[in-house]
């Protein structure tokens, strides 16, 4: 139950939702699945003044753009993602990053562009906060970030974990954000702020409209991983998408993309790993160092009770199980 | 009785069509009209004195219905044990300190949640912090902050001491001197909670003389005593409702501060008053289950058999006595049952920490003893060259065995488990196989058995059970009975029981149960008893009423008493078949000719007939049980040697059961325990800081998924030697399985990777970080043996 009054709106138009947003003059909120923003309304971590509902707006479906793009609406639940036949073969890294999220109801409900909005977390900050903690968390208006060691005032070790966004990065989509000005549209890596405290480079008079993948160039392969304890319903330990495309040789790396995510304020590249590839002819030892090299150089944060090294360890091991199922695929192993 | 018709059959559980079709009525989903919403106002300190609270601003508030604090109670405690060693301890809300964070402070009831949620925030309470300690062991160093003072019988300097249980016979020094090896072994365990699905809820109406009350429970009867004695209210005036469950565990026994609220408003405002805890403060304010350090020293001949055995035990209880001084209790009972050990230390100290307080959980405790003394038994067996199950068999207690405590086994067979366990897994075969040859891959196989004995039904208020058998003139029956379903299929069971004895159909037999006024005492789910207590009850009850039946048959058919049986609702002539009556024509000639005798059977039982009352939890004297029920448990893991991460592929479980009354019900027993004890070994764990929950909701707190659960095999030994003569001796099912298989899968990470766990959860990080130790000391171990090659060369 959501313990405070709030007021409630439900648009027939983006042209109206977007006006409500601009001109409510309180602190209003687009309410698209509302998996993330109403868990984190109820233990009052987000107080939104308004809510906009989107449920009256219906996403187009996926359309492929003259160049082979891919352009998908933001409101596109999860579920329609998942289980799209288009999606699946057109872009199954993310598909499947689709059906990492959640369980099915939870999928069946958020949005794609509600997914990469979603809260950051942490064990302190999506609570209720009314007895448990003396006082607030920092990025709840209080002094102190309780994980931090010592307490350190003035920073937020929360993180994004958000299971599309690394798909998203490194596939090398582009997002359509929705603004005053009409339309942006900035790199899907370039949407994150590295800030905890305001994870995503979005004014609160914007809304994701939708994201455009291009279209996959010949020996293309990808690979996506979640990490969890439980391997269901629940975020991530660390997530990682990767992306690869080998020269015409089918042998030597033309470009890699290598993200890891829920381990930091936003997704993270391993561009000193993503560089060891690129040029090379790629093999089981030269993977393997690539998944170290990425391991060392992403710093991951401890979170949710995972301690750094452990993490490190993780993303160390699945990095290389994944780098070898994206360069299996580049090389028509499997599909 | 030659024929079973009823017992021993798998039929469907009497309470499906209501919880699959959304029928079942749960407590908040009793509907009054008027009701009041009442919250709780919980410490957010785990230690600190309360100077003043001030609720006027929260009584003026529009909508405010009632607060109270504990000024407005009689200041009757509670406790969960209430015995003269162990008095009452707890007040219904924090008087003078809080103990943990989450503690009741003071109680509101107002016309609706967010002016409920308002009216708490406008109560203002003055703290002094007090220095709180949150590790058992800290706690007991006598600098440590004082919780309570330590008990007044407990000679040792050790504070925060709330009890402390003492136990042994034969002399254990001198068995260690005798044995061949001796080792010491220290083990650990995470907090567990109990992850019932339904919510705390308790809605209370007080009607002027009478407290109706609807609240999530596993024994009724215990809340109806402890509600009446802190509202001092005799008994007559308080009624516990019967209301569907949605599992309890062992984590709803006992009176909770919101019952006593929800009533304590009622009969204030003289409205229904409905609380409903949130799964945060289930999680971060109401009760888990008690973590252990369990220290055990074995001493054993060379040929495996165990000489003597020392142990210690220290609970971390929380902030008030709760459960805690029966763990350490039965910890002893759970070390000294299923084997034979001629030299026993045993001592157990329960501490006050400043967690919540702490409830049983399925097994209450049995499962951090068992994988101490399990672990270490492998790791003895290994030293000496013995396999797992030859020392296993080698000090299993026999069939018939009397106990040191004056307990029997009687024809519980503990051996039979182990080696149709074995057989069954060909654990001998695959043992040792991940460690002996060289593997290619990731992934490693391992294989481990771990062994149990669970008790039933013993001596705990309200110690027995009564059942009623009331006919109707059509020739069914109504039966009351106590015994509250919270899922495991009492109804069920019961049903059937009086359908046999009474020779009726399932159709024909109609429960009433748990309701405190509308039926007889019950003991209540929660001490492994109610198949063999309130199942005995019932079938004293139906046949109480089957001998009535035939009395009057007797008379109206002018046959004796002995010629006359029983069938399809109708009591027959055995010598001359034809002759008969049915149920309807026997009890209209009952009403007839008895001055109106409706038949009504009437049944009772207790355990241990003769014992007086139940064991001294402090020195554990006093036999604990009749109903020793034993188990094998084998279970095979896989575990990912590169990330550490391990699961449970397979689980094979041998209990002795008794007879098993319904056996898809057993079954359903054995998974639900494997699948609560792969929790416990893979992924759950309260995290807490300072006294905070970390993680108190479904995301962070992993409880297994279907995709988590590992085949389940199971069997029961010496069914058929009940079936004859004793299909009511019934044993225990419900708890005593999440033990053997918890140590099992400890013993089979070990089997596959090398690597020992000494606590729980066998979490991917202890994993890996025991597998890096091992190849260090491999590394070691070759550099060693390289150089002493060098040496010896000439």
């Amino acid at each position: 139950m959501i313990l405070y009054d709030f007021d409630y709106e439900r648009p027939g138009t983006l042209q109206e939702a977007m006006s409500l947003l601009r001109n409510s003059g309180v602190d209003a909120r687009l309410l698209a699945g509302g998996t993330d923003l109403l868990p984190n309304m109820r233990v009052q971590n987000l107080k939104p003044a308004l809510l906009i509902s989107l449920g009256a707006i219906a996403p187009m479906p996926p359309q492929a753009g003259e160049d082979g793009s891919i352009r998908i609406d933001a409101l596109s639940r999860l579920a329609d993602l998942e289980n799209s036949d288009f999606i699946r073969r057109e872009i199954p890294l993310l598909a499947e990053s689709a059906h990492a999220v959640g369980g099915n109801q939870i999928r069946q409900s958020a949005t794609l562009g509600g997914n990469l909005c979603q809260e950051t977390r942490c064990l302190h900050l999506n609570q209720e906060h009314d007895y448990q903690f003396a006082a607030p968390c920092y990025k709840r208006g209080g002094d102190c970030c309780y994980p931090y060691p010592g307490n350190k005032p003035g920073s937020c070790w929360s993180v994004y974990m958000s299971d599309t966004a690394p798909a998203l990065i490194a596939l090398g989509a582009e997002v359509e954000i929705l603004g005053e000005e009409g339309t942006r549209s900035v790199p899907a890596e370039r949407l994150f702020s590295g800030n905890a405290l305001t994870p995503l480079l979005i004014a609160r008079s914007e809304m994701i409209r939708s994201l455009i993948v291009p279209a996959a160039p010949a020996g293309f392969g990808w690979g996506y991983h979640k990490s969890t304890l439980r391997g269901g319903l629940e975020f991530a330990m660390a997530n990682m998408a990767v992306t690869l495309r080998l020269e015409d040789d089918g042998e030597t790396c033309a470009a890699a993309r290598i993200v890891v995510g829920a381990v930091s304020e936003g997704p993270l590249r391993a561009s000193s790993a993503e560089r060891k590839l690129v040029g090379k002819a790629l093999t089981a030892e030269l993977l393997s160092e690539a998944a170290d090299d990425a391991s060392d150089e992403i710093n991951p944060l401890p979170h949710h009770g995972f301690t750094r090294n452990y993490l490190r360890e993780n993303i160390r091991v699945y990095l290389r199980r994944t780098l070898t199922a994206a360069l299996e695929r580049a090389s028509g192993g499997i599909i | 009785m030659s024929e079973l018709n009823f017992v021993g059959k798998s039929f469907k559980r009497k309470d499906g069509p209501d919880k699959v079709t959304g029928r079942a009525v749960y407590s908040e989903d009793v509907k009054l009209p008027g009701t009041l919403i009442g919250r709780i106002l919980r410490s957010p300190h785990p230690h600190a004195r309360i100077v003043g609270i001030d609720t006027s601003k929260a009584r003026a508030l529009p909508g405010v219905k009632g607060v109270i604090t504990v000024e407005d109670t009689k200041g009757v405690k509670h406790g969960f044990v209430e015995t003269p060693r162990y008095p009452a301890d707890q007040e219904v809300l924090a008087r003078g300190k809080v103990v943990h964070v989450g503690e009741e402070i003071a109680a509101v009831a107002a016309v609706d949640a967010i002016t409920a949620q308002r009216a708490l925030a406008l109560i203002e309470v003055e703290y002094e912090i007090l220095p709180a300690v949150f590790d058992a062991e800290r706690a007991m160093d006598p600098s440590a902050p004082e919780i309570h003072p330590s008990h007044p019988k407990v000679k040792e300097e050790y504070a925060n001491i709330g009890g402390k249980s003492e136990g042994g016979w034969g002399d254990v020094e001198r068995g260690f001197a005798e044995s061949h090896y001796v080792r010491e072994d220290r083990f650990e365990s995470q907090v567990r909670t109990h992850g019932y699905l339904e919510s705390q809820v308790t809605l209370a109406h007080w009607e002027g003389d009478k407290l109706n009350v609807w609240t999530s429970s596993m024994g009724n009867f215990v809340k109806r005593a402890k509600l009446a004695k802190t509202l001092d209210l005799p008994y007559s005036a308080v009624r516990i409702h019967k209301t569907y469950v949605g599992g309890t565990f062992g984590g709803k026994i006992d009176l909770f501060s919101h019952e006593y609220c929800a009533a304590r408003l009622s009969i204030l405002t003289g409205r229904p008053v409905r609380i409903v805890a949130s799964r945060e403060e289930i999680f971060s304010a109401f009760r888990h289950a008690q973590p252990l350090i369990v220290e055990v020293k074995t001493g054993v001949k060379k040929d495996g058999t165990i000489l003597a055995q020392q142990m210690r035990v220290i609970n971390d209880a929380g902030a008030y006595r709760g459960s805690g001084v029966v763990v350490v209790f039965l910890a002893w009972g759970f070390t000294m049952a299923p084997y034979r050990c001629p030299n026993l230390k045993y001592e157990g100290f329960s501490v006050y920490t400043n967690y919540s307080v702490r409830a049983p959980q399925r097994g209450h405790g049995c499962p951090k003893v068992r994988f101490a003394i399990e672990s270490q038994l492998d790791m003895i067996a290994e030293a000496l060259g013995i396999d797992p199950i030859a020392i296993r068999l080698r000090n299993a207690r026999q069939p018939g065995e009397e106990l040191p405590n004056g307990d029997n086994v009687h024809n519980g067979n503990l051996p039979a488990c182990i080696r149709m366990a074995a057989e069954k897994s060909e654990l001998l075969k695959k043992y040792g196989q991940a460690r002996k040859t060289p593997q290619t891959g990731h992934l490693r196989r391992g294989i481990g058995i771990g062994i149990s004995a669970y008790f039933g039904g013993s001596l705990v208020y309200p110690n027995s059970s009564g059942v009623m058998v009331k006919m109707n003139d059509d020739g069914s029956a109504i039966v009351l009975t106590g015994a509250i379903d919270v899922g495991q299929g009492s109804e069920t069971i019961i049903a059937q029981i009086v359908a046999e004895e009474l020779a009726v159909g399932m159709d024909d037999v109609k429960l009433i149960s748990s309701d405190t006024d509308a039926t007889p005492q019950d003991i209540g789910a929660w001490v492994s008893g109610m198949t063999y207590i309130t199942g005995n009850a019932a079938r004293q009850a139906a046949g109480n009423a089957r001998e009535k039946l035939i009395q009057v048959a007797a008379e109206q058919m002018k046959v004796p008493v002995e010629d006359l049986w029983v069938e399809n609702k109708e009591v027959f002539n055995r010598r001359h078949p034809e002759q008969r009556m049915s149920y309807a024509q026997v009890f209209a000639a009952s009403v007839a000719t008895r001055r109106g005798d409706t038949i009504v059977g009437e049944g009772f039982w207790r355990t241990m007939r003769d014992e007086p009352t139940h064991p001294s939890l402090a020195t554990t004297k006093g036999r604990w049980t009749e109903n020793y029920a034993f188990s094998a448990q084998v279970a095979e893991v896989e575990v990912d040697i590169e990330t550490g991460e391990a699961k449970l592929v397979k689980a094979y479980t041998v209990h002795d059961c008794g007879f098993p009354i319904n056996p898809a019900l057993v079954k359903g027993q054995v998974d639900g325990q494997v699948s609560m004890a792969l929790g416990h070994a893979f992924l759950e764990e309260v995290l807490t800081k300072n006294g905070y929950t970390l993680n108190p909701n479904w995301l962070d707190y992993r409880m297994p998924t279907i995709h988590n659960m590992a085949a389940s095999e199971d069997a029961d030994v010496i069914t058929e030697e009940y079936r004859v003569g004793q299909p009511y001796r019934t044993k225990e099912v419900g708890e005593g399985l999440v033990s053997g298989i918890l140590a099992a899968m400890g013993n089979a990470v070990y089997d596959a990777t090398g690597v020992r766990l000494y606590s729980t959860p066998f979490a991917p990080d202890r994993i890996l970080d025991g597998l890096k130790k091992l190849q260090l000391k491999q590394a070691a171990e070759i550099r060693e043996t390289t150089t002493e090659m060098q040496w010896s060369q000439p």
